[in-house]
């Protein structure tokens, strides 16, 4: 019986080595907030990690329902990739469900890839919500502009190797083979985007000045009269009129917006609706982070050009 | 003479400065020069940069390294497990608050006003039988409330509410303490400590404050089984999330004073109120989830008797691809509580008891729930609600549809018609009124100014 017993102790022993040595060798489990991070971390961690979004690129960013199954998830995280800026907010109260205390605000497993962004649209005067759902920090959308992937990517690459410093050569190997290739793309879509800088567009909600700034683009009017606030028919006119006035050829909007109410003021405006990929996944085939900014510059310059 | 040296000094200061002017103003046309061409160089640098359409693409100034970083040898980058050791010593915070400036709060800050009002009838309003006890047919301010919450320091967070709103017609308003709690962050082996005075998760509505409910009224099962503000104690609350299952699973036990008098009362840690809950969530497709829970709570009432209550949670969501809200809501809640009374027994006939029998007396209370939001801005609902009471005889029902109009997240109007059917005549008033069958209209209006919190699921 104790001979039994013995054994089946070494038993369990062993069988917990084993676990810890594997556990040892895995991969970095990383929780990104939205999909255009979990895209870019999968580009400077490679195989080294362990990659799940906690949106779809489908889905409204500001408006997460959070549930609890997204808690399991950063409950076995070693980190977390968030956006910052406030668009992602809600990740504290998801955190705080995970009782994982390695991903708390101020811990070792938090990369906020807002660190050095140059931010658009910071207010300079005082804001309130009567202004609808602005961001005190800033336009938080800057993931839409390739330009700052390399600072979002040096964030990704810091945080990683806080992590796992033993990788840190891979890390940076992975980054620069992602940065080669995103310049030699971008090459393509200055050139593609050359003919049309200058245009004027119309955008559902501010989430586009990073895109547009980046590929100089004029954002003339806003559908939202104010961030996050049904517009108001009157403002639908005046924006019609002002479409037309400027013959502004073009309306973007993202997957979640009112596609049929961008549809009529397009028409009634003589302008194209344009869906774009607002973020990874935002869009068929728009299914890695180059895919996303491909798809929208090519669908944008095709637009504006006719 | 006297004037003619004035004449003199005079004649000397006009020839010395004549020469010392023309020095001044060369140098300083040099100077304006050097601003022009300072000024032309700026001008020439904005306008360079006023032509690139955005930030270069170099790479940006390395993010600051966090002391961790810069220590290969802590445990914490290795990937290894960490010690006992390791685990009990503070971490290090990185850039706790990097975003903020100078003269900005470290903390949030907001405001909810819950306004609430009922018509009703007379007889109900003379017997204070309504939804809003010895407030029926009045509009009043239910519960505003100032709420502070943040990160206290990289282990813990706190939370602190302080409430007032009328409890009396026309009676003064006391400002209370609703909430006021740390959250420790950072323990060991994924669990988290809250202690202080809070809401109890027993069941998934009781932590809800009344302003975020998704009804006007509390559900009556709540109210007859905790009263009017349902579970909030003072005491501390330990959870853990297992990390080794396939779904979320959240277990949950509290140690507290025990201080609700309607379920029990006995208010001394020596006899405390305990509570657990077990809470699992399952997503049974990307648009639908469903949220299962149980609870217990057991403690002793004012009369030292014990008293325990079992409860059960549901909660299920649709919410179709890219909706900012959920299509169809449904839930329900239910409480079995198991209590020990006292029966007085009169024994000689003269009509006052002479001796006291204790007895256990089990009662059973519950709701059902479905909310629809075909738009963003509107939401239709109906709840069913059924109750014994848990120290008396009898029972109630009521069903109360509702519609909610959101002109924004912040703000929200919401009116219900609640009927009331109560198995004997309902008289808390005590002067000869009766509330058996209560119909009322309710109606309400609730708004945030500042910071609130996100709300799980």
């Amino acid at each position: 019986m104790s001979k039994r017993f013995c054994a089946l102790v070494l038993l369990i022993v062993a069988a917990v080595l084993i676990v810890s040595e594997a556990d040892g060798a895995r991969k970095l489990r990383v929780i990104a907030t939205i999909p255009d991070l979990k895209a870019l971390t999968e580009a400077v961690g490679g195989d080294l990690v362990e990659v799940d979004s906690l949106s779809r690129g489908t889905v409204n960013a500001h408006e997460i329902e959070i549930r609890p199954s997204m808690m399991l998830k950063l409950r076995r995280a070693d980190i977390v990739v968030e956006n910052g800026l406030e668009l992602d907010k809600w990740i504290d109260v998801a955190v705080q469900g995970s009782n994982n205390d390695n991903i708390v605000r101020g811990g070792a497993g938090v990369i906020d890839v807002s660190r050095g962004i140059p931010v658009l649209e910071v207010p300079t005067v005082r804001i309130d919500r009567s202004m609808g759902d602005v961001h005190p920090l800033g336009n938080p959308h800057y993931s839409l502009d390739p330009g700052v992937a390399p600072i979002i990517t040096q964030n990704i690459l810091e945080g990683l190797s806080r992590a796992a410093p033993e990788h840190r050569t891979t890390f940076e190997r992975n980054r620069q083979a992602f940065l080669a290739q995103l310049d030699s793309r971008m090459g393509e879509w200055t050139k593609l985007m050359e003919p049309v800088k200058g245009s004027k567009v119309v955008v559902y909600h501010p989430q586009w000045i990073y895109f547009l700034t980046r590929f100089g683009l004029i954002e003339t009017g806003w559908v939202e009269e104010r961030p996050g606030i049904p517009p108001a028919p009157g403002h639908l006119v005046r924006l019609v009129r002002v479409m037309k006035d400027e013959k502004i050829k073009v309306l973007i909007y993202a997957p979640w917006n009112d596609e049929k109410l961008a549809e009529r003021i397009a028409e009634e405006a003589g302008a194209k609706p344009l869906l774009l990929a607002a973020m990874v996944g935002g869009v068929k085939g728009a299914d890695s982070y180059l895919a996303a900014v491909d798809y929208n510059v090519r669908t944008l310059s095709q637009a504006l050009r006719q | 003479m006297r004037s003619l040296g004035i004449v003199i000094s005079a004649l000397l200061v006009a020839v010395t400065a004549a020469p010392a002017g023309a020095q001044d103003a060369a140098a300083m046309r040099r100077e304006i020069e050097q601003l022009r061409q300072q000024l032309q160089g700026l001008t020439e640098r904005l306008q360079r940069l006023e032509t690139q359409p955005a930030p270069q693409m170099a790479a940006p100034p390395p993010a600051q390294p966090g002391p961790l970083a810069q220590s290969p040898a802590n445990p914490q980058t290795q990937m290894s497990p960490p010690s006992a050791t390791e685990l009990l010593r503070p971490r290090q915070p990185f850039g706790l608050y990097q975003q903020r400036g100078s003269g900005q709060l470290l903390f949030d800050m907001g405001i909810a006003g819950d306004f609430v009002g009922s018509f009703t009838q007379h007889n109900v309003q003379k017997a204070n039988g309504g939804t809003f006890t010895g407030r029926e047919n009045r509009f009043f301010p239910r519960e505003v409330e100032l709420s502070l919450f943040g990160q206290i320091d990289p282990f813990a967070r706190g939370e602190m509410r302080i409430e007032s709103g009328e409890e009396a017609p026309g009676g003064e308003m006391n400002v209370t303490l609703a909430e006021a709690f740390i959250t420790l962050l950072t323990l060991p082996y994924g669990t988290q400590a809250k202690l202080g005075q809070m809401r109890n998760r027993f069941g998934w509505s009781n932590v809800i404050h009344e302003h975020d409910l998704p009804w006007i009224d509390r559900p009556d099962v709540y109210r007859v089984f905790l009263g009017e503000e349902g579970l909030k104690e003072k005491g501390v609350e330990g959870t853990w999330v297992p990390d080794f299952l396939p779904f979320y699973v959240q277990v949950l036990g509290g140690v507290f004073n025990g201080d609700n008098e309607t379920a029990f009362g006995r208010g001394l840690l020596t006899h405390p109120l305990a509570t657990g809950r077990v809470m699992t969530f399952f997503d049974l497709t990307e648009t639908q989830a469903l949220q299962v829970g149980a609870s217990v709570a057991n403690g002793e009432t004012a009369e030292r008797l014990r008293s325990t209550l079992l409860g059960f949670d549901l909660k299920y969501k649709f919410r179709p691809e890219g909706w900012l809200h959920p299509l169809l809501t449904l839930g329900s809640e239910g409480i079995y509580s198991i209590r020990r009374t006292e029966r007085g027994v009169d024994v000689d006939g003269d009509g006052s008891p002479d001796l006291f029998q204790k007895q256990t007396r089990n009662s059973f209370g519950w709701y059902g729930w479905g909310e629809l939001q075909p738009w963003r801005r509107w939401a239709f609902g109906v709840r069913y609600d059924s109750t014994q009471f848990p120290a008396a005889p009898g029972y109630q029902w009521a069903v109360e549809p509702y519609v909610t109009f959101y002109p924004s997240e912040f703000l929200r109007f919401r009116m219900a018609y609640k009927h009331t059917d109560r198995s004997h005549p309902f008289d808390v008033a005590g002067n000869g009124g009766s509330a058996r069958l209560v119909d009322e209209l309710l109606f309400q209006a609730t708004f945030i100014l500042g910071a609130h919190p996100a709300h799980a699921f």
